[in-house]
């Protein structure tokens, strides 16, 4: 256990007292109300989970929160205090940090120097203590029991770590609330983990945590209560194990949409009975990050990677893309050898790619939707070189309707777009015409609810048209869900590949993620150095 | 009966604006330059004030015949600035071709077929370089075209030991310094082909929304399949040809090509592409707007001579406006 630390502040919270109190915050840009009344109580030691579609108020409450924008109406009060932050400065001098989706941190250091970045103990001539530095680090993380080396580069770091070196710097700020926006949206399952325990170890000392999640199970995992928030105001506030699944959902949601989360059949079930024609074969594929590939999608087929980061899944689909060279061994689209040694080229053969990172490699967030819709197919639009001006905006339009594209019409920039939007439109880039072969690295990361499941019947449709669909997720739930036929990746190889049916849930498949990995001695995390 | 009238002149009238309206959203990018007219304006008025010279038609042909090198060049280094790279060599690349030109015409046949063939192909082949070492090599385009400024120049010089090569071919001089076209004048004609030139490849071709797509996110770009590395080498063999291009009607002007001219004219160049609304992130920028702060950067030069400002004292004014045009533009 761990003892609480002498600290004036901390100890003059009693723990019935709440840590913040969120009281009607109402906040309008422009004539859009992004929040209209809206309260939230977080009590010291608790995991106060926040819910919500994208829109619904999550981010412009963690931004009041802050001080990255003041509230229009409403109060906040922390321990008791009523404060108004006109800046982030007065929001981390309260004792409120934020960890973000994209972290803050300076790859080319190392943890401790990271974690007190801004802070570091100097000599009396200004020069860097690193003993000191080294040392104050590395008590901190100790007492903490956060399993993290103070030397280690950040930037080599795997992904789980670099936020709890987040986390960590956040804490030594001493932070008495910790803001956590989507922690595990590109963690592994045993990431996941880590990151958990580091959340129970911090609680444990009476700091206040607000979890922002798309991920259900999640809440359930880790939270003592949830607020749900639906356009802008409270839905609700639950005591998370007097709630369940489907309560909550009904909640994000709303009205009327209770049945989307319903399970359909995997679609090729019945294809895949009959003889498969193979839409992709791997054979024996290798190169830097592979080792002997062999995999085969047949068309009309869904079929998963699983593994750890760093396992090689993405390097499965980059090599097909044409990202990565095939040193040796054989890619066949429908049956025939390809060279595939471009995107350029793989594009021509019918491949598409929703890549894992659709801010860096998926879209051209300042451009229009129309111009990022048309970029992969811009030929089509041409004669002779000419843009064919109305044909693009024509088509840019229909495939925006098609994927019920939240935008204001094609012009509208990519960036205005919440995720889920931004992610149909990376969609939208490859559904006219219909690919062979459609790979997916994590399709629904940071996507909500709502716009998942939409997403989930694009992926069905494009494989009910006769496409091979290869699917990388961590979300091992998600690709249960989706797929006909599932396979293990460890260290650049296929080590095995299953069927829907011989795995009965995701717990199911988790182990067998565990017992595959056992079996290679490496950590995976050296892989990737 | 006031309000039927008022509808039939409004349908009468809607058409033709909404065509200008729509040639002028694909012009200007969607981008509303009012900083560029505002500067503009109010360079002209201040001049005008403090110059009974400046504010006149004589002046004013003189404005765009100074301008004409600029604005040719900078047509080129929009389409770079906007894939995210940048070409410090366009006046070295300049020198050489114009050196290029003229020894082709004097020693090879003296026609001025020969001349433009050499003077651009030259051109286009630092461009080729520029792009090749950038693209292949992975070496920023800064320090690549710092190389290539210097090496250009240099052999400029070594070809002739530095003298200044002598043209005799009267149609050249027509065709690209002295003629006229439709009444306009050849090098501004040229700078106007140069300008539509750009404008449809940029605007209405393949390659320009190429070139958006290499600047806005090269990443992104691709893995859409687009080939960014000849997107981005096509650009710099762009400028290069129209920094031939540029020799042509330099040398045309003075009847010889010399391997010391424009020397610092890569700074006008750029200034007038971000004074023109181009982003240096790349992704964002329009021709049009290239052209107008080309035209800003001739008025300065010509009003600051006109005024009497000494030319070192130029420069530190040039100097200060590139770096206050980049920060009202930066996002």
């Amino acid at each position: 256990m761990f003892r609480p630390q002498p600290n004036a502040e901390a100890a003059a919270i009693r723990p019935t007292e709440p840590l913040v109190r969120v009281e009607g915050v109402t906040k309008n840009f422009g004539g859009v109300r992004a929040l209209r009344g809206v309260s939230l109580e977080v009590r010291p030691g608790e995991v106060h989970a926040l819910l919500g579609e994208n829109g619904a108020g999550k981010s412009t409450l963690i931004k009041i929160l802050s001080g990255v924008h003041a509230c229009d109406s409403g109060t906040i009060e922390i321990a008791g205090q009523p404060v108004a932050f006109d800046g982030p400065a007065k929001s981390r001098a309260a004792g409120i940090a934020v960890v973000y989706q994209d972290l803050s941190l300076v790859e080319s250091l190392s943890v401790a120097a990271n974690m007190m970045l801004g802070r570091e103990p100097l000599t009396r001539f200004g020069f860097l203590r690193k003993q000191k530095l080294m040392a104050e680090a590395g008590a901190f993380l100790k007492r903490h029991g956060i399993q993290l080396d103070p030397r280690a580069i950040v930037g080599s770091l795997p992904f789980a770590y670099r936020q709890m070196t987040e986390i960590s710097k956040a804490l030594m700020g001493d932070a008495r609330v910790l803001i956590l926006d989507e922690p595990t949206s590109s963690l592994t399952s045993d990431e996941v983990q880590v990151l958990f325990d580091a959340i129970a170890r911090v609680t444990s000392r009476g700091v206040g945590v607000i979890y922002v999640t798309h991920r259900l199970d999640e809440v359930f995992q880790i939270s003592q209560r949830v607020t749900v928030l639906r356009d802008g105001a409270n839905v609700g506030t639950f005591v998370t194990p007097e709630t369940d699944m489907k309560r909550l959902v009904a909640a994000i949601v709303g009205p009327g949409h209770a049945d989307q989360t319903a399970t359909p059949e995997p679609v090729a079930s019945a294809v895949l009975a009959g003889k498969p024609a193979p839409a992709i074969s791997l054979f024996r594929v290798s190169n830097d990050r592979l080792s002997g590939v062999d995999l085969t999608v047949s068309k009309g087929e869904i079929h998963g990677l699983a593994g750890l980061i760093g396992s090689g899944r993405t390097e499965i689909l980059e090599t097909i893309f044409g990202l990565r060279r095939v040193e040796s061994g054989e890619i066949a689209v429908d049956g025939q050898p390809q060279p595939l040694r471009t995107p350029t080229e793989a594009i021509e053969q019918g491949i598409a790619l929703v890549p894992e990172d659709r801010h860096v490699q998926g879209l051209i967030l300042e451009h229009s939707i129309e111009r990022n819709v048309a970029l992969a197919r811009l030929r089509r639009f041409a004669r002779w070189g000419w843009m064919q001006q109305g044909a693009a905006a024509k088509d840019a339009a229909t495939v925006i309707r098609k994927l019920a594209v939240k935008a204001p019409g094609p012009s509208s920039l990519v960036k205005t777009l919440s995720g889920g939007n931004q992610q149909k439109v990376v969609f939208a880039k490859w559904s006219n015409p219909p690919p062979r072969v459609l790979l997916l690295d994590e399709p629904t990361v940071g996507v909500d609810v709502g716009a998942r499941e939409e997403i989930y019947s694009v992926i069905r449709n494009a494989a009910g048209a006769g496409a091979g669909v290869l699917v990388v997720s961590s979300d091992l739930a998600e690709l249960l869900l989706l797929c006909d036929r599932i396979s293990l990746v460890v260290e650049g190889r296929i080590v095995t590949t299953l069927s829907r049916g011989a795995i009965a849930n995701a717990e199911e498949l988790h182990h067998l993620l565990q017992l595959t990995q056992a079996e290679d001695q490496r950590p995976p995390y050296e892989l990737s150095a | 009966m006031i309000d039927l009238i008022a509808s039939r002149i409004t349908a009468l009238s809607t058409p033709a604006p909404n065509r200008l309206q729509k040639l002028l959203q694909v012009l200007l990018r969607g981008e509303r330059p009012y900083m560029l007219y505002i500067a503009f304006v109010v360079l002209l008025i201040v001049f005008s004030l403090s110059s009974p010279w400046f504010l006149s038609v004589d002046n004013f042909m003189n404005i765009g015949r100074q301008t004409t090198l600029v604005s040719i060049v900078a047509v080129g280094m929009t389409f770079i600035i906007i894939a995210r790279q940048i070409d410090l060599s366009v006046a070295s690349t300049l020198a050489l071709s114009g050196m290029a030109a003229a020894l082709a015409m004097a020693n090879v046949h003296n026609h001025w077929i020969v001349g433009a063939v050499a003077g651009l192909g030259t051109g286009a082949l630092v461009g080729l370089l520029n792009g090749i070492l950038t693209t292949q090599l992975a070496i920023p385009s800064f320090l690549v075209t710092l190389g290539t400024l210097s090496m250009a120049r240099g052999l400029a010089m070594m070809v002739t030991n530095t003298k200044p090569v002598i043209i005799t071919n009267e149609t050249y001089f027509a065709i690209f310094g002295e003629g006229s076209f439709l009444g306009v004048p050849a090098p501004i004609a040229w700078t106007l082909a140069s300008t539509i030139v750009g404008i449809l490849l940029l605007h209405y071709n393949i390659f320009g929304r190429r070139i958006y797509a290499v600047g806005g996110n090269p990443t992104a770009a691709l893995y859409s399949g687009i080939r960014t590395r000849q997107v981005t080498t096509l650009a710099f063999v762009l400028t290069g040809m129209l920094a031939g291009l540029a020799a042509l009607v330099l040398s045309a002007r003075s009847h010889a090509a010399r391997p010391d001219v424009v020397q610092g004219m890569e700074l006008d160049v750029i200034a007038s592409v971000i004074l023109g609304g181009c982003s240096l992130f790349g992704g964002r920028g329009f021709i049009l707007g290239t052209l107008l702060g080309s035209l800003i950067i001739g008025t300065l030069n010509n009003g600051l001579v006109l005024l009497g400002v000494s030319s070192p004292m130029q420069l530190v004014i040039k100097g200060a406006i590139i770096i206050a045009a980049v920060a009202f533009t930066k996002r």
